[in-house]
């Protein structure tokens, strides 16, 4: 059967942002879906957004509410959020209350009367809320399995999308025959963490495309049930082939150390003890970008957008114009029971916004502490995923990471996150002729060339400025308490390393 | 406390409707009754008979203050409402609406109405019940205009 002969599946908007990317495109039309979870988690609310995105005076919604919640309260409480549009009611949407049926009756009567009120108003979308609550009666001619059966066979044939709404709680869904009916099973969780809530949906079952799997955060807010996809919606982008173009720091040295700057789409970190100067190389490169028509955002978590445009001031650099024209966004982030993920679609929403092509993350220790302590174990993990989509984009992201200094040893991060960056830069204090100066090294380069020379740098009003010559007269300077070389007697200006080495 | 000047005004429009309507209908039947009846069908539908009944006899409890005939009126366990019509004859829409039984009850299931659901809504049911109506009147609220 070639493709053409197939039958194609529509797919409905959920009205959810972010869960459209997450159940694979929409909702296929005609479904027959289960959302279950605890009390609390959203169901109800996710229910009515879909309903608000595809009700139609022509084809509207049937929202059946049953025994739980009353119905007035209900509305009362959704026309809160703002996809509700009371216009809506009651052409494009109906709600029908069987719980009278359903305790005077049975299930037959139930399915009986929704066939009836299906019929007469030949709906695209019936919600059941919740049908868990109809089986009381155990001596019920129909048990649940056999009219949820019935239910689904009469709503597909009828063309509607349907929705049933049911608490359960997780070790239920193992062996339940219900779930088996359904073709879209959407599980909303949450659970208390230290201080703070975590929702968390999945998509454990879906028939007919592809879902993102695993669990993806999502957050109840004015507008309702917004979901963040573990891929941040970048699954259907194509990642960029490798690009071979430098960007520069300008700071000419650094370019030079760097065989002529970043490699466009690297992930750069760098590390350094504090007053090392990584905020400065991190302002110098995003004001460098921008000099070059290449848009910018600087996440910040540790001080203000206008402390960190002041500073860069200081530094003859302007970050003010740019952020008026649109070219430059500094982003404060300090949600503090935000989820990583929701943090990262902050970021990534604004790099969109305005085709940013480089990215400061100031800092990532700055960041972790920023998320609510319940989503911190996440953070490695989303980091990961938030990297690897932004730079598969064409972005080049320099993260900022404060490492504690040692004597002894030579760490490049306390997070053990080297393994997601292409690139490090390692500044660290040393003890040189009685003075506290500063070195910076070339530490990795993926799939490029770079200096091994270790530079002596200071943080001048003009930023970050490497000194001319390299320290050839002293070993163990990265141990921070180097010794005078005995070869140190030459006069001799040792060559600048042009970028020998070769990593891949 | 009394009804809500524009829950007033609405509910005298809706009677004095149904007061006209019915005069080619069912003339035997009051005003109040056939308002009563259309709202209780329309809420019916999504609050249930319950949810009906427990708003229904809220408004009649605030009403009975303002109009003490009403006393002897009740609502029964379907929200259907017993005993008016022995208070109630025709209503006579030359008298002060403020004095009217009718206007005070339904008056005061629009306020109830209004408080849980919101003007736009409300009058969103009230444009499905009576199809006919323009609700458009400022003091009623915000809704569309039909």
């Amino acid at each position: 059967m070639s493709t053409q002969d197939k039958v194609k599946i529509n797919k409905l908007p959920t009205g959810v942002p972010g869960l459209d990317e997450i159940v694979g495109g929409g909702l296929p039309e005609f479904s027959f879906n289960i959302i279950a979870g605890a009390p609390g988690s959203g169901k109800t609310t996710l229910a009515h957004q879909f309903v608000f995105a595809n009700a139609t005076p022509e084809r509207p919604a049937l929202y059946f509410t049953v025994l739980g919640e009353s119905a007035i309260k209900m509305l009362r409480y959704q026309q809160q959020y703002t996809f509700f549009d009371p216009a809506m009611l009651p052409d494009s949407i109906r709600f029908i209350n069987l719980s009278q049926v359903v305790l005077e009756k049975d299930l037959g009567a139930v399915l009986e009367q929704i066939t009836k009120e299906v019929e007469k108003s030949n709906p695209a979308v019936v919600v059941v809320d919740s049908f868990r609550t109809m089986v009381r009666k155990p001596e019920s001619d129909m048990d649940l399995q056999s009219f949820i059966q019935r239910l689904a066979l009469f709503l597909a044939s009828w063309q509607a999308t349907t929705f049933l709404i049911g608490e359960y709680a997780e070790e239920e869904l193992r062996d339940n025959p219900i779930f088996t009916v359904a073709d879209g099973l959407l599980w909303l969780r949450q659970t208390a963490e230290r201080n703070s809530i975590v929702r968390k949906l999945q998509i454990i079952k879906l028939r007919g495309q592809d879902s993102v799997p695993g669990l993806h955060t999502f957050r109840i807010t004015d507008a309702g049930v917004q979901a963040f996809s573990r891929t941040f919606g970048l699954t259907a982008r194509k990642r960029n082939p490798p690009s071979n173009r430098r960007l520069s720091f300008g700071i000419p040295e650094l370019d030079k150390m760097m065989d002529g700057g970043v490699r466009e789409g690297d992930s750069l970190l760098v590390a350094g003890s504090s007053g090392t100067g990584k905020s400065v190389l991190a302002t110098q490169f995003i004001a460098e970008g921008v000099r070059h028509g290449e848009p910018g955002i600087v996440a910040v978590f540790e001080e203000r957008p206008e402390a960190y445009a002041e500073r860069a001031t200081s530094l003859g650099l302007d970050l003010e114009t740019p952020q008026k024209d649109g070219k430059l966004t500094i982003l404060y982030l300090r949600p503090l029971d935000l989820s990583v993920d929701e943090t990262m679609q902050s970021i990534l929403d604004a790099v969109q916004k305005i085709g940013a092509k480089r990215l400061v993350i100031d800092s990532l220790a700055g960041f972790e502490m920023a998320l609510s302590p319940g989503f911190r174990a996440d953070f490695r993990e989303s980091l990961y995923r938030m990297i690897f989509a932004l730079t598969g984009i064409g972005v080049t992201i320099l993260s900022t990471v404060e490492v504690d200094e040692s004597f002894t040893e030579f760490p490049f991060s306390t997070y053990s996150i080297s393994f997601l960056t292409d690139d490090i830069i390692r500044l660290r204090y040393v003890s040189i002729d009685g003075q506290l100066r500063k070195i910076m090294v070339v530490i990795k380069m993926r799939g490029g060339n770079h200096a091994k020379d270790i530079r002596e740098y200071e943080i001048t009003s003009k930023g970050v400025v490497i000194l001319g010559k390299r320290l050839t007269h002293y070993q163990g300077l990265i141990s921070g308490i180097p010794v005078h070389s005995a070869q140190s007697s030459s006069k001799e200006e040792p060559p600048l390393d042009t970028g020998i080495e070769h990593k891949t | 406390m009394t009804a809500a000047p524009g829950m007033r005004d609405l509910a005298h429009r809706l009677l004095t409707y149904e007061a006209g309507a019915g005069k080619a209908s069912e003339p035997m039947e009051s005003p109040t009754l056939r308002v009563y009846e259309k709202l209780r069908q329309s809420l019916g539908e999504f609050v249930g008979a319950a949810g009906f009944y427990s708003l229904a006899s809220r408004a009649l409890a605030l009403a009975k203050p303002e109009a003490p005939s009403l006393n002897a009126a009740q609502v029964a366990g379907d929200g259907a409402l017993q005993g008016l019509s022995e208070i109630e004859t025709q209503i006579d829409l030359n008298r002060d609406p403020a004095d009217e039984e009718g206007i005070i009850l339904i008056a005061r299931l629009l306020g109830l109405l209004r408080i849980f659901l919101g003007e736009a809504l409300t009058l969103s049911l009230l444009r499905n019940a009576w199809p006919g109506e323009a609700f458009d009147d400022g003091n009623a609220g915000n809704g569309r205009k039909t």
